[in-house]
């Protein structure tokens, strides 16, 4: 290929990038401001340097309110990605191991049921919680958290590659099935359980449909809807402390999404904007 | 042996198959059920289809569908095109790894604290592109307005998801055998030539399912512009998703509310069925 080609498309990638990093830098520089330096609209950090103020503001606004969402996030998304993952790495295991009545079927259905999208699912599931009485605690959010449809469906297929003589090879041992399951089937598809744990943690993370629907008390809120409602006495945005919530809901995953790249690869998920 | 084989087999589904009917299947039966009844505060009787058919003739129900439509004509063909191109462009480029970290980064931010950050980044209070523009020479910077506001929502998403379709697409790229593309160029074929008549109709399959996700995924559009919603109010049906949120929540009409996102539903299915049906065509034809 042509010299001149190979400039120009790296011309081209280098302003891609740009367009692409923009934002990320743009609210890492606005953590540095507090709101008149906001509106002056530059792109360079606030001087004087305001990163800890919004740091101290957005951990003492509302009483302490943020460490709740920070800990109420960690425990939905912890919880029900663990428990979510484990459950659909057992699915899957059923799936593949086992020729059962109604096998087909069920494969079907699941897939079936969830293609039916969420805004038709959660309104029925908000009426059926109230019943319960489970509105605005932790469970109305855990329990919807922990079921990985998409989860069971990548198992499967992760579990198609483990090859039937290591199963036999257990059997004739007398492994019982559960050590079978957990002992020489699980270390084997760690990858694929990775996989499913990460993007079913990041999808917990970033759920705020669910919880905006759930819950309607500060104390139980996760961090993505809990930014959203940062405002002043008067009910005004206080752009500089959301700015800052922003940043600290975004930066675990980021940190996640940089290290842990080879695990997250893109995959074909339905995408829910 | 069967027998053995279900009952096992069941042991392990269980806990999945608990949740998947409290989250997923009761909900669905349930809410067809309540999409039945009439509903005023917790006062509830019986009416029969009557939701539906007032739905169905719910004018701010169908101009929500604007949006949708919008997305689904300019920004999902849109974008498949910009992705095959940077899907291209990473076959070509030195340190492609780096880049493609760099375009997949956007896709860990969640949408809403996209939406945040852009409706700030476009908000005349605090819009840092003037300056950008100014230096450009551009004088009349975009900010978000009621009639603007399309364009910034198109710019979130295409920002939000360009990144990760054009990994998707350069994942299926990859798998395309590189002799393919050597025994064109040996032959004089330019790089557009290559990309255009070899790589792009491989990558057919990939494009379908692409379109599928998408569009499920336009139909149900909410969160980016809840937050734009912050600074700037929208209509109430903005988007048929959010006509759902605001009869239920803001004016109580819960049953009807729930039968319109079965209808919601209902033409998400569709849409896929004509893109699912329309790529087994494809497929039969070229066979």
């Amino acid at each position: 290929m042509k010299a001149s080609h190979r400039v120009r498309f790296e011309v081209v990638a280098i302003l891609l990038a740009l367009f692409f990093l923009l934002p990320f830098y743009w609210l890492v520089q606005s953590t540095t401001k507090d709101v008149g330096q906001l509106m002056q609209g530059t792109f360079v950090p606030g001087s004087p340097n305001h990163f800890i103020d919004n740091l101290t503001g957005v951990f003492a606004y509302n009483h302490g309110m943020f460490i709740h969402w920070l800990v109420n996030s960690v425990l939905y998304s912890g919880v029900g990605s663990v428990a979510g993952t484990f459950f659909a790495a057992m699915a899957g295991f059923a799936f593949r191991r086992y020729r059962f009545f109604g096998r087909k079927l069920l494969f079907i259905l699941i897939l079936g049921f969830a293609l039916v999208p969420g805004f038709a699912t959660t309104l029925p599931l908000f009426i059926e919680f109230k019943n319960f009485h489970f509105l605005n605690t932790a469970w109305s959010v855990i329990v919807p958290s922990v079921l990985n449809v998409f989860g069971v469906y990548l198992m499967a297929v992760y579990w198609n590659q483990v090859p039937e003589e290591m199963f036999d090879a257990a059997m004739m041992d007398g492994t019982r099935e559960t050590s079978i399951f957990l002992r020489i089937g699980l270390p084997t598809i760690m990858p694929g359980v990775t996989t499913v744990l990460l993007l079913s943690f990041v999808a917990i993370w970033n759920n705020y449909f669910l919880a905006l629907i759930m819950l309607n008390r500060y104390e139980v809120f996760p961090l993505i809807l809990g930014i959203t409602t940062i405002s002043s006495a008067s009910g005004w945005p206080v752009y500089n402390l959301t700015l800052m919530g922003a940043f600290l809901t975004a930066l675990p995953l980021l940190i996640l999404f940089t290290t842990l790249q080879r695990f997250l690869a893109p995959q074909l998920t339905g995408s829910i904007k | 042996m069967r027998r053995f084989q279900t009952i096992k087999a069941y042991l392990f589904l269980s806990p999945f198959l608990v949740f998947f009917i409290i989250v997923t299947a009761y909900p669905v039966l349930y809410g067809g059920y309540l999409s039945l009844f009439g509903q005023h505060g917790a006062k509830m009787w019986f009416v029969g289809l009557s939701n539906f058919k007032a739905a169905f003739t719910d004018p701010l129900f169908w101009q929500g569908f604007g949006m949708p439509v919008f997305l689904l004509l300019v920004q999902v063909p849109g974008m498949i095109v910009i992705a095959i191109f940077i899907g291209l462009l990473y076959e070509r480029i030195r340190h492609s790894v780096v880049y493609r970290l760099i375009f997949y980064l956007p896709y860990a931010l969640p949408g809403v604290v996209a939406g945040i950050l852009w409706s700030y980044i476009f908000s005349q209070s605090m819009s840092p592109l003037v300056a950008l523009w100014n230096l450009f020479g551009v004088a009349k910077p975009i900010f978000i307005t009621l009639s603007s506001v399309r364009w910034v929502l198109l710019i979130i998403i295409l920002w939000e998801w360009t990144g990760y379709t054009s990994l998707i697409i350069y994942s299926t790229l990859v798998s395309i055998p590189k002799e393919y593309g050597e025994a064109a160029q040996m032959d004089g074929a330019t790089w557009f030539k290559v990309a255009y008549y070899i790589k792009v109709p491989l990558l057919r399959n990939t494009v379908f399912v692409l379109f599928i996700f998408n569009s499920i995924g336009a139909m149900q559009v909410f969160n980016e512009p809840r937050m734009i919603n912050i600074l700037l109010t929208l209509p109430q049906n903005y988007t048929p998703a959010m006509y759902l949120y605001n009869q239920a929540f803001a004016y109580g009409s819960f049953t009807y509310s729930i039968a319109m996102g079965l209808v919601l539903a209902a033409v998400i299915f569709v849409i896929s069925f004509f893109f699912m049906r329309q790529s087994m065509n494809e497929l039969d034809v070229h066979a």
